[in-house]
């Protein structure tokens, strides 16, 4: 029996999500595209407290289902965040995707998650029985696969508050709009008074999930522009080691030159 | 069963939440302007108004559609802001098969109700998702400036 529910508050779709399981579904703009006749669907847009985004002390917060359009209109994203979600399809398509499908589709193509996993970004998961702050990168445990239970929803990302000015942001599609990642790559470099303070890169479209290879950009953390120079070498042939593309319908070999030539261009314009 | 708005009238579906609004639009209530092109959302030729933004009706689940005010090319055409864009659509000849027309028209209008004096370059992001196959994309940026500059105070 084909059942979908329209709650209007995070309560009722807790307790609809725990009885039904359900599929979520927010924007539509993945599930339709397949828009199985027999799908049961759990509409989560109608919910204000997933439409939110406000900051507190540590984190700036988005609702998981606020729209790509409400993100680049608001003033607290930040602007990598706006950046990338302003070559994500077309206004139709942004209009409804929101940030939530679009980590819980689980996809490494995926425009925004790519720029939370860069940021370090929590999600908030909550169920009727209570809530839980999981990274991002701990959420995915594969293609498609979420650490998310039957019970729960994601209601939030979090971005941590931190210096995210200096930024180098690139998709890589095969045209202007409506492009699909074919590599996509964010790098953060936080650098005061000539001293690396935060190096953090993120690689979209290249393997099973996004990768943030964290422990190669600590290498970086601390050192002066010189020492970090110095180290360029070696820090790109520790990318080069994690940078292993699955096959798709992009050339593999194709995809990894254009990431390790995205990374030389981002230490290049800074001076690395 | 679901109750929205569609061009202004208060309609009840009681079919499948899970169909999509394109194929009922088109199938179930015969408003054949708005257009089937890809079903991926990746042509535009379905897009209709939805609570303001345009929206590619192939991606929308008609569950979702509670309470909703939905505008199709058969509702818009009988506003002012058509009779603007029709004319200038008309005068510039920016339409040749037609089939991308009606997404164009209501991507216009999406584009000129939020900004009402666009640039060439925001006329080509506000159209960036309708594909015109005829490839006749310059004379319809045309016809959106124009209609923008004739239709003056409309927006």
């Amino acid at each position: 029996m084909v059942k979908s529910f329209a709650p209007t508050t995070l309560a009722e779709a807790l307790k609809l999500r725990k009885a039904h399981g359900l599929t979520l579904y927010t924007g539509g703009t993945d599930l339709m595209v397949e828009a199985k006749e027999d799908a049961s669907y759990l509409f989560l847009h109608k919910i204000p407290e997933l439409k939110e985004i406000k900051q507190d002390a540590q984190y700036i917060r988005f609702g998981a289902a606020c729209t790509f359009s409400d993100l680049i209109d608001h003033p607290l994203t930040p602007k990598i965040l706006k950046e990338a979600c302003g070559q994500i399809a077309a206004p139709a398509i942004r209009n409804i995707g929101s940030i939530g499908g679009n980590i819980g589709n689980g996809s490494p193509k995926a425009d925004s998650a790519l720029i939370f996993m860069v940021t370090d970004s929590l999600v908030r998961l909550v169920c009727e029985d209570g809530e839980r702050m999981l990274p991002l990168k701990e959420f995915y445990l594969g293609r498609k696969k979420l650490a998310l239970r039957r019970d729960e929803i994601i209601a939030e990302v979090l971005i941590p508050r931190q210096n995210l000015d200096n930024y180098y942001y690139t998709k890589v599609g095969a045209r202007n709009a409506l492009a699909i990642s074919r590599v996509a790559f964010a790098g953060i470099l936080d650098v005061r008074d000539g001293v690396i303070r935060h190096c953090a890169t993120a690689f979209g479209a290249v393997s099973d999930v996004i990768l943030r290879p964290a422990e190669i950009d600590a290498m970086l953390t601390g050192k002066t522009l010189t020492q970090a120079k110095a180290l360029r070498q070696d820090y790109l042939a520790a990318i080069d080691q994690v940078i292993v593309p699955i096959r798709g319908r992009v050339g593999v070999e194709y995809r990894k030159d254009v990431c390790l030539n995205l990374v030389r261009d981002f230490l290049d314009v800074n001076g690395i | 069963m679901s109750v929205f708005n569609l061009n202004g009238k208060e309609v009840n579906y009681a079919g499948s939440p899970a169909g999509r609004l394109l194929d009922v639009l088109r199938g179930e209530w015969q408003m054949t302007g708005t257009k089937c092109g890809c079903k991926e959302g990746e042509c535009g030729a379905c897009a209709v108004i939805i609570d303001g933004k345009l929206t590619n009706s192939c991606l929308v689940a008609m569950g979702s559609l509670e309470g909703a005010n939905v505008t199709t090319i058969e509702g818009y055409r009988e506003t002012q802001r058509f009779a603007a864009l029709d004319k200038a659509f008309e005068a510039v000849s920016a339409v040749q098969c037609g089939f991308c027309i009606p997404g164009m028209v209501l991507a216009a209008e999406c584009l000129l109700s939020a900004n009402p004096h666009p640039t060439e370059d925001e006329i080509r992001e506000g159209i960036s998702g309708n594909i015109c196959r005829c490839t006749g994309y310059g004379p319809i940026i045309k016809a959106i400036d124009m209609a923008a500059k004739e239709g003056d105070g409309l927006w």
